[in-house]
């Protein structure tokens, strides 16, 4: 039983899904937004950013924290999902992006509601969105070289190495980025320049699959140390103290992998695992920075994990799926936690489906219960979802699910706000995505209503002195995501654009009795969206994009006080290959807008990188013989 | 001692710029013998958002951002978490933590005469001389003229406490003192200092709360003893009769909130629990607080302590949904409690009379702090 290499990519990845023949593999309901990343931007959020739905939040630079919170459930009930296996943070929930370089990956795709997918781990039905980051999976022998530069400055060279043999493939791949982090910024009247923003990295990646036992199995080793500095909030500060001489260092790795059969026969199955380890040293220097409180602190975390998800197929159209997953972390810290954080996770999921070539419907039952240092916590999670395409160019997908996110280590055991007492937090979620795709247009709409209900909010205790983490917060969440995509070929020049806009209002219903109930909730705004426009001539690539963010508040009072204004950002980009050369030039932010994601951070203004690639291919792509 | 003693009479509020501002009218009745009362709001740590406000009896008016109305050249305003507010003469001080700040405004009308930079300075206190400001700075560090500083020095996490002219308004030198210095009071030539190591909280367990007072004689300005009371020292006051009680918040489990006092003699008593909330007027020093600072919803217990009579007494008012963070006693029956309620939206100031709210107005961001002129 053999298959070429090809067909296995197309099948694992969901962007070429729609060519695959058998529905069957196919996910019930389609992915919001999924792109290729083809590496002219460093990091995979600089991708994700234009992505409808998506509030990325970002503290700015290279090494700022990079988070995603979609259709404001909360950044920590987005799943970020490597290969189908999820990347998870039991010390705080949130998962940094600007971590992910999009050297190591080939596509990124979003979901709202539930990707419903054979063979799926029990994780991976239990986060309120997610993110799939899909490494790449090469189909021919090649090296692969990129190198920028830029300002700030910045810097980095990328290396990849793609292996392919009868019935094995590699891809190795190293990756140092430096960026100096310093730009200028306004601050009220004066004009300063960002300090201790620099940020060094190192990515390992290297991911080898190979078939055994009529399956396919495959391994991916994951490396990442990166130095860097936290300019922190921009303040008012005496002139003779810096805002900051913070510095973290991080160490993570991890392994994961698994087999999977799946070769036409009723019952399919598929193992997996994951072991990881990530350390942190968080210090504030306080000898270079007489405003610095003394924290000088080191935690890290380990995790197993494995799952096995088994599927059986019930004549053509029917099929039964039971996944079952297991977890176990642990977070070890020098600063003082009240109990020692440790969980074990266990995860069950029973999903139905039909498939047919213009219906496909599945329902899913998860269960999921956390045992922390002796407390249990289970929650029950269904979903639904139904895609029909009742005519070629018309479809429609429809989901409801609850999903909920455990409490961090952090919300449970922190000495001074840490509350043991804490429930999951809930997310109910129903949506519906109709899509218009003619030959030149493609519309899609897609309205919304989330309920976040037990929301883990940080709130002082009697003695105001102490914080204390409780389940009171309440966000109603209803909005419309919108897409126009047109596309048109003239001759030898591809055109092609995009414009995207998000409706939504997120508004914080947790207590009656405060003067902010009923407004909108911070950093969330009303409007947002993008126009992108590319044209593609002779190998010359030229794009343009123009993002808008609607005003926002720092609070939820929604007074001037507190009034975060609106920005546009416009990125222009222009490419050229020659046979195995390419090179592009960005400049980012062009019109040099000030504006801050987060209060306090400023982001870069106007900014080029340039960037230099150079893919070295075996002409002739490995076949595999068949047998 | 953030809140100074005034001495009796009310003026007719001079014309000044200020007048203009104008805010939110309020029943002022029940109260007098000031001219205003200053709220200093800390703000949210980081966001730059600290704020004054005040309460004006000329025309019974609350205004609040006051400092950003009259400083519009202080483009980033007052800046990041005010810690404590002072009047002294006719200047208003607030030490602006996370800023760096010492500001010094006129209580007249509320213009900036010198924004003087101390590292993370926390309470204040004065004599007639020179100002007084605890300060979470490395105190082994010793810090140039321009504040640089000398890389060899290694971490060390006990505070200091500045002095500054009240004349000129520049910093003349510094005492090393305990862990994370808060509330300090002056009494004939000694100068009292609460050190609390409130953060060892957040530290690796080697570090612990500090349970000192440092005494630091005000004519040679260095320590001369250190007094062991009770861990996580907080506020500091005198009697102005040689007693001087202070506050802990002890651990939030197995130690409470108490006031403590030190006598003349130098013995130490504890003198009452549960005091989270303090305020000191005339003879009496007023507490609230309670056994179990775990629970949000849990009620207050009100503790007083008559310092003249050496006895522990009880006080109540109905607090009518308001959960304090500040506390000032303008007379013996009227009262203003700050809420900060989230933390996070702004917080609002009411006036308490006779043992029940008068009224609510909305202040800044964390109102907690309270000086009178």
């Amino acid at each position: 039983m053999s298959v070429s290499w090809s067909v296995l990519a197309q099948e694992a990845d969901t962007l070429a899904a729609s060519s695959v023949s058998s529905v069957k593999s196919l996910p019930v309901t389609r992915a919001a937004e999924e792109m290729r990343l083809t590496g002219v931007e460093p990091l995979v959020s600089d991708a994700v950013r234009r992505f409808t739905g998506v509030q990325l939040k970002d503290y700015g630079g290279a090494g700022g924290l990079k988070t995603v919170n979609v259709r404001s459930l909360g950044s920590e009930h987005v799943g970020v999902f490597i290969g189908g296996i999820q990347v998870d943070n039991a010390q705080n929930m949130q998962v940094d992006l600007g971590r992910f370089s999009t050297e190591s990956f080939s596509s990124v795709a979003l979901y709202n509601g539930q990707k419903s997918r054979r063979l799926q781990t029990a994780k991976e039905y239990a986060s309120g969105a997610a993110l799939y980051l899909e490494p790449a999976k090469p189909e021919k022998d090649a090296w692969r070289i990129r190198a920028r530069v830029g300002s700030f400055p910045t810097a980095g060279a990328a290396v990849r190495r793609d292996k392919v043999w009868k019935d094995l493939r590699l891809s190795a791949g190293a990756e140092f980025l430096y960026s100096g982090g310093r730009y200028r910024y306004r601050f009220f009247d004066t004009t300063l320049v960002r300090e201790n923003s620099d940020i060094r990295s190192l990515k390992l990646d290297s991911r080898l699959e190979g078939r055994l036992l009529g399956g396919v199995w495959d391994l991916y080793l994951y490396a990442y140390g990166s130095e860097r500095g936290f300019p922190g909030p921009v303040i008012r500060r005496a002139s003779g103290f810096p805002f900051s001489a913070e510095r973290q260092a991080d160490q993570d790795a991890f392994l994961q992998g698994g087999w999977r059969y799946d070769t036409g026969i009723p019952y399919s199955a598929a193992v997996r695992f994951k072991l990881s380890d990530s350390y942190t040293h968080y210090d504030t220097h306080p000898e270079k920075n007489p405003m610095a409180l003394p924290y000088d602190l080191h935690f890290r975390q380990r995790s197993a994990y494995v799952s096995l998800a088994q599927s059986l197929a019930l004549g053509n159209r029917w099929s039964v799926d039971l996944s079952t997953d297991a977890q176990r972390s642990v977070l070890q810290a020098d600063r003082d936690y009240a109990v020692k954080p440790e969980r074990t996770t266990l995860a069950a999921v029973l999903a139905g489906r039909y498939m047919s070539p213009k219906l496909r419907a599945a329902a899913h039952i998860l269960w999921q219960g956390a045992w922390d240092a002796g407390t249990f916590r289970g929650a029950w999670m269904p979903s639904a979802s139904l895609h029909w395409e009742p005519l070629e160019w018309l479809g429609l997908d429809a989901f409801v699910k609850r999903s909920c996110r455990l409490p961090s280590f952090n919300d449970l055991y922190y000495i001074a706000v840490g509350n043991v007492n804490l429930r999951p937090e809930y997310a109910d979620q129903a949506g519906l995505d109709l899509r218009l795709q003619g030959r030149h247009l493609a519309f899609r709409v897609s309205p919304y209503c989330n309920l976040v209900t037990d929301k883990i909010v940080a709130l002082p205790t009697a003695t105001q002195f102490r914080w204390s983490m409780l389940n009171i917060g309440k966000v109603d969440i209803a909005g419309v995501d919108t897409r126009l995509e047109a596309s048109n070929t003239f001759g030898e020049c591809k055109l092609q654009g995009t414009l995207r806009y998000t409706f939504q209002s997120a508004l914080d219903h947790s207590d009656p009795s405060r003067q902010t109930y009923g407004n909108q909730i911070p950093y969330a705004p009303v409007h947002s969206g993008s126009v992108n426009l590319q044209a593609e001539w002779r190998g010359w690539t030229l794009a343009w994009e123009t993002s808008v963010t609607g005003h926002r508040w720092s609070t939820t009072s929604n007074t001037a006080d507190y009034y975060l204004p609106p920005w546009t950002v416009s990125d222009v980009s222009l490419g050229k290959s020659f046979g195995i050369f390419n090179v592009s030039l960005r400049a980012g932010n062009i019109f040099n807008a000030q504006y801050q994601m987060v209060k306090g951070y400023p982001m870069p203004g106007a900014n080029v990188m340039l960037c230099f690639g150079m893919t070295y291919a075996n002409r002739n792509a490995s076949k595999p013989l068949p047998r | 001692m953030a809140f100074a003693a005034c001495n009796g009479t009310l003026f007719p509020e001079k014309p000044s710029i200020d007048s203009d501002l104008k805010g939110e009218t309020v029943d002022i009745a029940g109260i007098a013998g000031f001219r205003k009362l200053f709220v200093l709001n800390e703000g949210q740590m980081g966001s730059n958002n600290a704020s004054l406000d005040m309460l004006r009896l000329s025309d019974a008016s609350y205004i609040t951002g006051v400092f950003k109305k009259m400083n519009p050249e202080e483009a980033a305003g007052l800046g990041d978490v005010g810690n404590d507010i002072a009047v002294i003469g006719d200047e208003l001080w607030i030490a602006v933590n996370n800023s760096g700040i010492v500001d010094v405004l006129s209580a007249k009308d509320e213009t900036e005469i010198a924004p003087i930079q101390v590292p993370m300075p926390r309470s204040l206190a004065y004599d007639n001389k020179y100002v007084y400001v605890s300060s979470w700075n490395g105190a082994v560090a010793v810090y140039g003229s321009d504040w640089s500083v000398d890389s060899s020095q290694s971490k060390n996490p006990t505070g200091a406490v500045y002095r500054i002219d009240r004349r000129t308004k520049k910093v003349e030198g510094s005492v090393e003192v305990g862990y994370q210095p808060e509330g300090l009071a002056v009494y004939n030539g000694k100068l009292y200092v609460a050190n609390s190591g409130g953060i060892s909280n957040f530290l690796p367990p080697t570090y612990a709360y500090d349970k000192t007072v440092s005494v630091i004689d005000t004519k040679t300005f260095k320590v001369e003893k250190s007094i062991d009371v009770e861990i996580n020292l907080q506020k500091v006051y005198s009697d102005g009769k040689g007693n001087i009680y202070v506050t802990s918040f002890g651990n939030y489990y197995s130690v409470h909130s108490g006031l403590w006092q030190i006598k003349a003699d130098g013995s130490v008593a504890k003198v009452s629990d549960y005091a989270t909330y303090t305020a000191i007027k005339g003879d009496t020093v007023y507490c609230i607080g309670n056994e179990n600072e775990f629970d949000y919803l849990a009620l207050p217990e009100w503790k007083t302590w008559k310092c003249k009579a050496g006895a522990a007494a009880s006080w109540t008012i109905n607090l009518d949904g308001v959960n304090p963070y500040g506390l000032a006693a303008l007379s013996d029956d009227s009262f203003v409690i700050a809420d900060a309620v989230d933390y996070f939206n702004p917080g609002n100031v009411s006036l308490f009379v006779d043992g029940a709210k008068k009224w609510t107005v909305g202040a800044g961001i964390c109102p907690g702090h309270f000086a009178i002129w």
